[in-house]
């Protein structure tokens, strides 16, 4: 269990988020949404430990302030959106480095299999450095997948925290990233992802919270979220939700009508 | 260990063989006979007594006379290095005061290398102490007085011979790299053998070799310039002292009132201080008119 | 066919695994050491000749005195201030480097040495005034304490001005570190002015760089600064590594990013004030070593931090011992050497390597 409970963050004079409160069970993907600047990665920093909050974060139990950086590295991985590498390391000793949490160690060649997961096998002797965008940001979460490689030990769910991790993708391995983090949910982790892709998000989601101006809107199942006159209001633009017959999965189209209102 | 044994009694025997050699021709040669001369000065001295053919090294400084550079050169005064001081196997070291490093000459007493300090100073009194201090190292006493007498009586004809007159005022400067400007103080080579040719140092009031600031060299005022020559073109030159912004308006510029001199010869207060302090203020009398 | 057969005796190692590599670089270099410290125990100016010397002191003769001094009281420290020294300095660079995230943070670029450098000349200037108490008690460690305290304040004022919120800035840090050796270079010069004869001679042989000052009593004095740096760096490791992909990511990783800065700050301190008050300053090793280490083996601070000290040591031992023969029986100074041959190799690095610097 996650729960961020009155989180107050300012940066410098500007409250950047007032008093949210925020959950995420394990077994779940929850989502995260909202437009830009509305505090969404904030919130994400703040449960990561990396932003200055006012308020209390409990995951699995303890409050993540009084937690040791060890004890709670055992339980939880973050993939940021973008990890620039200051010195020339192969794909393979990058993803070691996830091992290096001191918590696990490389058995059955974990490293591989991380990498293999995130489809980039074979690329373990390459320069980190000269890959794309796109590459670097899965050989990352191969990286945070190989410190946290079992979703469950000891009864005690272990977690996920993505910011954006499809920003630098295309749509197949977009797919492909999501499926990874949905399995990992399904395992019995949790995962908890800021999310800019509404249909990614409505795909693959079991819970969602939207953020605008530094408030929840509403955290709830997909289909109580997805909503057009919460999101026409969060957005401030006009966007309408379809749902396609078949699969009961949402779609939502780009709104066309953007100077509507 | 029967095998080992006649190798192990073998070199006993020889090392004993060079331990005794070396101990008798310590014994029979009381006299240092590889000496290492360390300060320029100081191996003036030991050349003007005729004992060089004792020599065995100098620092970088001894390039006086010539025929000196001619021996090893064991590096800068202050920064000999032990194991090329020992390298030369001296038995001997003849070194102006304030030679060094500490460690390499604490190294030296550990090696059991006798040591001369010779004091420095800068007046008539001291040369002669300094030489009669080299020849008592060397084991010339006598030898040592006769160059002391033969130098202090020099330096006195040579001081008595100074012109009549106001005395003027010389400045020292070492060097003017850069724009800066570095010259003589108090308590300095130049500073006294300035005084000692009948000139006042323009510069008083200072403590040693100072980089000055222009306005402190224009208002030290000097009728003449003095400098070191350093061979055909090095060194400074009348064009690049009327070049000068703060030396250009000073009354020796005005009047080319520059006056070179051997640097070793002026700075070195050694067996030739009497020919400097001739030489300078026969310049001095002369110079600008 | 036999080279698929080699593939399968290395089938442990996988692509872009350097570990077996490092690992067998290690032995090369610690044998490298060893002939390097043989080297210098046998080269000098003086005839004296180490086997005999050896031979002698085994078989339980007595050396002729100039030999024991030139072998045990020459040789022997100079060899030893070499080891540590050449490590010392390698290995800052190498923690510096990991801790700024710059290939070129080297503690002689970015004014550690010159703050090291200050400390030292208030030490040996301004020494005379402290109340004879503490002179008595610090005695030969007045130096190389001062020297620490002088690298520890300016590798503070360095981090604090170029790191804001964990990140550093690399241009902030170059220009903040010619701003603190300016700094330090000009109290060193007030210093200088104000100092006496006896003083500028040790200023004078002190700036200039060199391991020919050696004496069992240095080294005594600064053992036991550089030996405790060297000995906790091997724990810097892990932390350094997570750094690398920067604060956040490596606290993310369980990593205590505040505590691998502060001893990382307090080891390079350490390590380079010690080094550089025993042996003035001698540049390019810090810089050097780790960047053609990392070229070799990459820049996993497991293997590269041990690396650069048997490099760093080994090199600056070959450097002395040209530095006694080029121009005997007289010396070049080892700062001359070393940026006369890391100089231009640098640069050569540095044009080969331009694409992979730019971040």
């Amino acid at each position: 269990m996650l729960k961020a409970q009155n989180i107050t963050v300012s940066l410098g004079k500007s409250e950047i988020l007032h008093d949210v409160s925020f959950e995420a069970k394990p077994a779940q993907l929850t989502a995260i949404v909202g437009p830009n600047g509305s505090g969404k990665t904030t919130l994400l920093r703040a449960m990561t430990g990396d932003a200055e909050y006012s308020g209390t974060v409990e995951l699995n139990g303890h409050d993540i302030k009084t937690a040791r950086a060890w004890e709670l590295a055992s339980e939880r991985a973050v993939l940021p959106q973008a990890t620039p590498l200051a010195f020339p390391f192969t794909v393979l000793e990058v993803v070691r480095l996830g091992l290096n949490s001191g918590v696990t160690a490389d058995k059955g060649g974990l490293v591989m299999r991380a990498l293999r997961r995130v489809g980039l096998a074979g690329f373990e002797g390459r320069f980190y450095q000269e890959l794309s965008g796109g590459e670097q940001q899965r050989v990352q979460l191969a990286r945070v997948l190989s410190q946290v490689w079992e979703p469950v030990t000891d009864d005690t769910p272990r977690w996920l925290f993505l910011d954006e991790p499809v920003s630098a993708l295309d749509i197949g391995h977009q797919l492909q990233v999501m499926q990874i983090a949905k399995d990992y949910a399904d395992a019995g982790g949790g995962v908890v992802a800021v999310m800019h892709d509404l249909n990614l998000t409505a795909m693959f989601a079991d819970s969602i919270a939207l953020i605008s101006e530094g408030r929840v809107l509403r955290q709830a199942a997909p289909e109580a979220v997805l909503q057009d006159e919460l999101l026409s209001r969060a957005y401030q633009c006009s966007v309408r939700v379809n749902t396609p017959p078949a699969d009961g999965t949402y779609l939502l189209p780009h709104a066309a009508s953007f100077a509507a209102e | 260990m029967t095998r080992l044994h006649p190798l192990f009694l073998l070199q006993v025997v020889t090392s004993l063989a060079i331990f005794l050699f070396i101990a008798t021709t310590a014994w029979a040669n009381e006299k240092p006979s590889r000496i290492v001369s360390i300060g320029g000065s100081i191996t003036e001295i030991i050349y003007a007594l005729g004992e060089e053919d004792r020599l065995v090294a100098r620092d970088t400084t001894s390039n006086h006379p010539s025929v000196a550079t001619a021996l090893p050169d064991v590096g800068y005064i202050r920064r000999l290095s032990p194991e090329g001081l020992l390298s030369v196997n001296p038995d001997l070291i003849i070194a102006r005061e304030g030679a060094g490093p500490l460690e390499t000459m604490e190294l030296m007493r550990e090696a059991e290398i006798d040591l001369a300090e010779i004091p420095h100073g800068f007046t008539a009194k001291d040369v002669a102490l300094k030489i009669t201090s080299v020849a008592d190292a060397l084991g010339v006493p006598d030898k040592g007085a006769a160059l002391a007498d033969k130098v202090t009586a020099e330096i006195e004809t040579a001081h008595a011979s100074v012109g009549e007159g106001a005395p003027k005022r010389v400045l020292f400067v070492l060097s003017i790299a850069g724009g800066n400007i570095t010259a003589a103080g108090d308590n300095t080579e130049a500073g006294a053998i300035i005084e000692m040719a009948g000139g006042v140092n323009a510069l008083k009031g200072v403590e040693g070799y100072k980089q000055m600031s222009p306005e402190a060299v224009a208002t030290s005022n000097p009728d003449v310039i003095l400098v070191m020559d350093r061979g055909g073109d090095h060194g400074i030159s009348l064009e690049g002292i009327k070049a000068h912004p703060a030396l250009s308006t000073t009354p020796a510029a005005m009047n080319d009132a520059l006056v070179k001199l051997d640097g070793m010869l002026i700075l070195g207060f050694s067996v030739r201080t009497g020919e400097a302090v001739a030489s300078l203020s026969q310049a001095l009398a002369t110079v600008g008119e | 066919m036999s080279l698929a057969l080699q593939d399968n005796i290395g089938v442990t190692t996988v692509a872009g695994d350097r570990t077996r590599r490092a690992r067998q670089l290690t032995w090369f270099l610690a044998l490298l050491l060893a002939g390097g410290m043989l080297l210098s125990l046998a080269v000098g100016a003086s005839g004296t000749s180490l086997w005999s010397g050896v031979f002698d002191l085994v078989t339980g003769q007595d050396l002729a005195l100039r030999d024991k001094v030139v072998l045990l009281d020459i040789r022997l420290p100079r060899t030893l201030m070499g080891v540590l020294v050449g490590a010392a300095l390698a290995v800052s660079g190498a923690v510096m480097q990991g801790l700024f995230r710059n290939p070129l943070a080297d503690p002689g670029l970015v004014g550690v040495s010159a703050g090291a450098g200050l400390g030292a000349i208030i030490a040996i200037v301004l020494g005379g005034l402290l109340p004879a108490v503490v002179t008595d008690k610090l005695g030969y460690y007045l130096v190389p304490v001062a020297a620490f305290a002088g690298s520890w304040a300016s590798t503070l004022v360095l981090y604090r001005v170029a790191t804001r919120k964990g990140r550093t800035s690399v241009a902030t840090m170059l220009l903040a570190g010619i701003a603190l050796g300016a700094i330090a270079g000009a109290i060193s010069g007030l210093l200088v002015y104000k100092a006496d004869d006896a003083q500028l001679r040790t200023l004078t042989f002190w700036g200039m760089g060199s391991l020919a000052g050696a004496t069992w009593t240095k080294l005594l004095a600064a053992t036991p600064l550089i030996v405790a740096a060297l000995a906790v760096s091997p724990f810097l490791a892990r932390g350094l590594n997570g750094l690398a992909l920067g604060e956040a990511a490596a606290s993310h990783m369980g990593i205590s990013v505040q505590l691998t800065k502060n001893v990382s700050i307090l080891m390079v301190a350490a390590a380079t004030g010690a080094a550089v008050a025993v042996s003035g300053g001698i540049g390019f090793v810090g810089l050097v070593v780790p960047h053609l280490l990392r070229l070799m083996v990459g820049p996993d601070h497991k293997y590269l931090l041990l690396n650069s000290a048997l490099l760093g040591a080994a090199l600056l031992l070959v450097a002395d011992v040209i530095s006694r023969i080029v121009i005997a029986p007289a010396e070049l100074p080892i700062g001359i050497v070393t940026a006369t041959l890391g100089g231009p190799f640098f640069l050569w690095i540095l044009l080969r390597q331009r694409g992979l610097l730019d971040m």
